[in-house]
């Protein structure tokens, strides 16, 4: 492949390039194109003119993960090593009376025992105390043999009973309903209201949903009493971690060194040493030896946070012509003893006359924290349904009802793009039309993500006189690809394969990275590393360059292993031979040019339902997402199933169940709450939408979790007849909806 | 198909069965593994006797063969497959991943016997005199087994913390049946969840493994 044209000193006037920027239009946000001056530098250059990028590439610690030699957090055992345990509170709202661990303190094996920090508990699963002992079954043992007293207070674990008047109380003495935000004006919306030909009027409610990360919020804390320490951790931010683990442990910050070399899943949900990690800190304290708490599958459940629910009130309006023209929403986020996240309807669509009111509604259950798109998927399963509803009312075809409701063009040929790939014609021109038991359907929605970085990334490139090069920077991957996209992009500018380079990641003592979250670590750290990579490229050729004859050093290219100019060629290895003995090293800094922000997606799907039982059978979905340059199509792809697989368990099975009475989570394990299993699985199809010409880089991982849940929903109205406001859409609540219609 | 590590198993002596790990390891620690869900006092306390405790002290020696090796542990009656190669045997085998501990997720499968089986379900002293083997005894790293460089070429991971399992059961499915259907497969990996989403490379993995070589 040719090399990509390099930037040459830019006589006045500068040269202009063209990029897309996000442009908030009406409150709605839009890709625009505007004219910058090309500053020179490093650019990603046209996507089909990449030899690694844009590429499909295994990922470089495949190899380490599928033969079990890749080490995770829960993975470390250390010398002397003590393994921690966790004391929970049985009752959703308690006092602490009494507290005797004398009994827990005399069994063998157990080396430390300390109370949690607080004397009044909130939700079922609160921690109330932590053991240290040398066998994980001693300390499960130990926390048995705790006695605790407490004095029961009264609780509200559901939304509805959390909202009346006389509810206890859950956050201290404040309101369980607490205003959010609002926006808009309600005269003019009612007002609108009576110019429309439909008006549609429900409520959406979806549950809490746990992110069921395979590895446990889970850490080890290395400190043997001396003035330093190593944490282990299973974290989306390495350098989230030494500040937390520094005061717990009561060191200077730059005592403590955080890794994370693997790590099994967070999905929002792993930022900072948590609970957790402050308890075994102060385990690792006062035994000064090594401490692992890894939470038990049952912690992870009651104490590990979640995705908030949401209950939605909404009504809206539309003209014959397809147009949205008002829409009034109530929106309560549930988020337990946190404040939840729920975005703001209409959500993406356009409509002339909005009002709405955001409330948290509080019950007491542990926080909610961030989990993949926060609030987007609870907001756009509400807007997508309501979206065809509306459609339906005024009997228009939904795909085309969204082009006439959303602007941007992006959206419009993704839906032309997803409608022929899942056979849109096919779909049940009447919703529960067709004859026999099993009725298909089919649905669609879209989503959209900001996904920019910013500039948090310092990255160093070093190349050693034998050709070896290392790039190091302290990022986490996450399982998102993060290790091979960054050893492509440097291996990519220095004209070499992924095998000619290694990747230093997961450490706090490299170079300052970004949490992995908000879809920023791509758009953060890939601008970083080109320009580290770009940089070295420069420094090793005019190291070089009189090996060539008398050649500028902006005039020589590296190329398939090659370094070559003026029709002449040199090995990789010959040239670097030239380097001094220290070899190079440059550093590269985050550039706004090589990334952007704002991904747009949209996903089709098709559901086979059983009128007679109620069951959904999920027969295909397919997702076409941008992204600018995707980096590795090989992973992205990956993404993209991955985002559809969590919807498909939202949509159809997951939901945290609680008892009303009891105040305990009643499926707080993988036999009931009901993951997505391999037999459960449509047909998968991903589509990277190469029709973005943007050349920059933009997250995506979390947009493709977005647009799912409302295709699903709609696939099942289209194929039945009947709604499902009220996720996860269960057989019950099928066979309840056919059945009041049918007596309707 | 076989449907492995299900109820349908427990007629076999010493299978790995939720209900045959519960009469094995006795109603104590029974007892004691639903006390850890919110038991009331009174309940916990009616339970916590001295007969019982006497039931979860101590530990023996036994030796595993793991990999082909003989390997000497030190374990208490109680004490499963899964923690004694992770928590307890020297070196540690952290292959088989601890997720669910109850045997609902399949990271922690292992072949015992050449079986499939959830190693948080087995003790480590009914392990005994059989041979073990786990997701590093399939292949290294820089000699993967046909299932293990299908899934590295296939994309059948994320995060990977549910791929050991996923590749221990195929590959011990693919011996059983060396030409498998995408439904078989499907079937096959029932007992095995994944989070990040990665069951159709999975799927498309097993089914390129087969293309690769019958010798897994």
């Amino acid at each position: 492949m040719p090399q990509q044209p390099q930037p040459s000193p830019s006589p006045t006037p500068p040269r202009k390039k063209k990029i897309r920027v996000p442009r908030a239009i009406n409150g709605v946000e839009q890709m625009v194109e505007i004219e910058v001056d090309d500053v020179g530098g490093p650019g990603w250059g046209a996507n089909d003119k990449h030899t690694l990028l844009n590429h499909r590439m295994t990922r470089v610690d495949g190899a380490l993960k599928v033969s079990g030699a890749a080490q995770y957090t829960h993975d470390v055992r250390l010398p002397n090593m003590t393994y921690g345990r966790v004391l929970r509170c049985p009752h959703a709202h308690a006092r602490l009376k009494k507290l005797d661990y004398s009994a827990a303190a005399k069994k063998p094996g157990v080396k430390a025992i300390i109370e949690g920090p607080l004397k009044e508990f909130r939700f079922a699963g609160s921690p109330v105390a932590a053991v240290a002992a040398v066998t994980p079954e001693i300390a499960q043992d130990a926390i048995r043999a705790i006695v605790v007293e407490y004095e029961v207070l009264a609780h509200a674990v559901r939304p509805s009973d959390a909202i009346k008047p006389d509810a206890p109380k859950v956050i201290g003495q404040e309101n369980n309903l607490q205003q959010k935000a609002k926006q808009g004006d309600p005269q003019t919306v009612e007002a609108a209201f009576a110019s429309c030909d439909a008006i549609v009027e429900a409520e959406y409610r979806t549950p809490r949903i746990h992110h069921s990360c395979l590895e446990t919020h889970g850490i080890v804390v290395d400190y043997r009493g001396g003035d330093s320490a190593t944490i282990y951790a299973s974290t989306q931010g390495t350098f989230s971690i030494p500040g937390d683990a520094a005061d717990a442990l009561g060191l200077p910050q730059s005592a403590v060194t955080a890794t994370v070399q693997h790590m099994g899943g967070g999905f929002g949900s792993k930022f900072g040493i948590g609970v957790e990690g402050m308890l075994a800190c102060k385990l690792s304290k006062q035994t000064k030896a090594p401490v692992k708490l890894v939470l038990t599958r049952y912690d992870e459940f009651v104490m590990a946070g979640n995705r908030s629910g949401s209950w939605q009130k909404i009504k809206a309006g539309v003209k014959k012509d397809g147009t949205i023209v008002a829409l009034q929403a109530t929106q309560y986020r549930l988020g337990g003893l946190g404040g939840g996240s729920q975005a703001g309807q209409p959500y993406i669509y356009r409509v002339a006359n909005f009002y709405r009111e955001i409330y948290a509604l509080h019950t007491n259950e542990d926080s909610s924290i961030a989990m993949r798109a926060p609030g987007h998927p609870q907001a756009s399963f509400a807007m997508e349904s309501l979206v065809d509803e509306l459609a339906n009312s005024i009997g228009m075809d939904p795909v085309e009802f969204r082009k006439k409701n959303l602007r941007d063009e992006m959206y419009h040929r993704q839906l032309d793009r997803g409608a022929r790939e899942i056979g849109w014609q096919r779909r049940n021109s009447t919703p529960g039309g067709g004859s026999g038991p099993l009725k298909r359907g089919i649905g669609c929605a879209v989503g959209t993500w900001g996904g920019g970085g910013n500039d948090q990334c310092k990255v160093d490139v070093a190349v050693s006189r034998d050709g070896s090069v290392v790039v190091k920077v302290g990022t986490q991957d996450l399982g998102t690809g993060t290790r091979t996209f960054t050893r492509a992009i440097v291996a990519e500018e220095l004209g070499l394969q992924l095998k000619d380079v290694v990747e230093e990641i997961g450490n706090s003592r490299l170079g300052r990275a970004n949490d992995s979250g908000g879809s920023t670590t791509a758009a953060s750290l890939a601008p970083s590393v080109k320009d580290a990579a770009y940089k070295a490229r420069i420094l090793v050729a005019e190291r070089i360059a009189s090996l060539l004859g008398s050649v500028k050093s902006e005039e020589i290219t590296f190329a398939n292993g090659n370094v070559t100019a003026a029709g002449k060629s040199i090995s990789w290895k010959q040239a670097c031979a030239a380097l001094p003995a220290a070899g190079i090293t440059a550093h590269g800094e985050w550039r706004s040019d090589l990334q952007a922000r704002g991904v747009h997606g949209v996903c089709f799907a098709e559901v086979e339902v059983d009128v007679e039982t109620g069951k959904v059978r999920p027969i295909k979905m397919v997702q076409v997402q941008d992204c600018g340059l995707p980096l590795n199509r090989l992973t992205m792809e990956s993404q993209i199933n991955g985002g559809m697989i969590q919807s498909l368990g939202m949509a159809f099975w997951e939901g945290r169940v609680m008892d009303k009475d009891l105040g305990l989570q009643l499926n707080p394990s993988f036999m009931d709450y009901k993951l997505p299993g391999s037999l459960e699985i449509p047909e998968m199809v991903p589509l990277i939408d190469d029709d973005d010409k943007r050349e920059v880089v933009i997250g995506m991982a979390e947009a493709c979790i977005i647009p799912s849940l409302g295709a699903l929903a709609n696939a099942v109205c289209n194929a039945c007849g009947v709604r499902v406001r009220d996720l996860p859409i269960t057989p019950d609540k099928i066979l309840m909806a056919l059945s009041a219609r049918g007596s309707a | 198909m076989e449907s492995r590590k299900r109820p349908d198993k427990e007629k076999q002596t010493h299978g790995p069965s939720r209900r045959s790990f519960l009469k094995g390891v006795g109603i104590a620690s029974a007892g004691a593994a639903v006390a850890d869900k919110f038991w009331t006092t009174e309940e916990a306390k009616a339970h916590r006797t001295e007969a019982n405790a006497a039931l979860l002290a101590g530990t023996n020696p036994i030796v595993l063969n793991v990999n082909g090796e003989k390997k000497s542990v030190q374990v208490e009656p109680r004490t499963t497959l899964l923690n004694a190669l992770r928590n307890h045997l020297e070196p540690r085998i952290t292959g088989p991943k601890l997720v669910c501990d109850m045997g609902s997720c399949g990271s922690c499968t292992v072949l015992l016997d050449g079986k499939p089986v959830y190693s948080c379900l087995v003790l480590a002293v009914d392990a005994v005199g059989k041979p073990i083997a786990t997701v590093e005894g399939l292949g290294s790293p820089e000699k993967l087994n046909p299932v293990q460089a299908a899934f590295v070429e296939h994309d059948g991971l994320m995060c990977g913390f549910c791929t050991p399992g996923f590749v221990t059961t195929i590959s011990a499915y693919l011996k059983q049946n060396p030409n498998p259907t995408l439904a078989e497969v499907r079937e096959a990996c029932k007992g095995n969840f994944c989070r990040c989403g990665a069951y159709p490379r999975v799927f498309e993995a097993a089914l390129a493994a087969v293309k690769v070589g019958k010798q897994i």
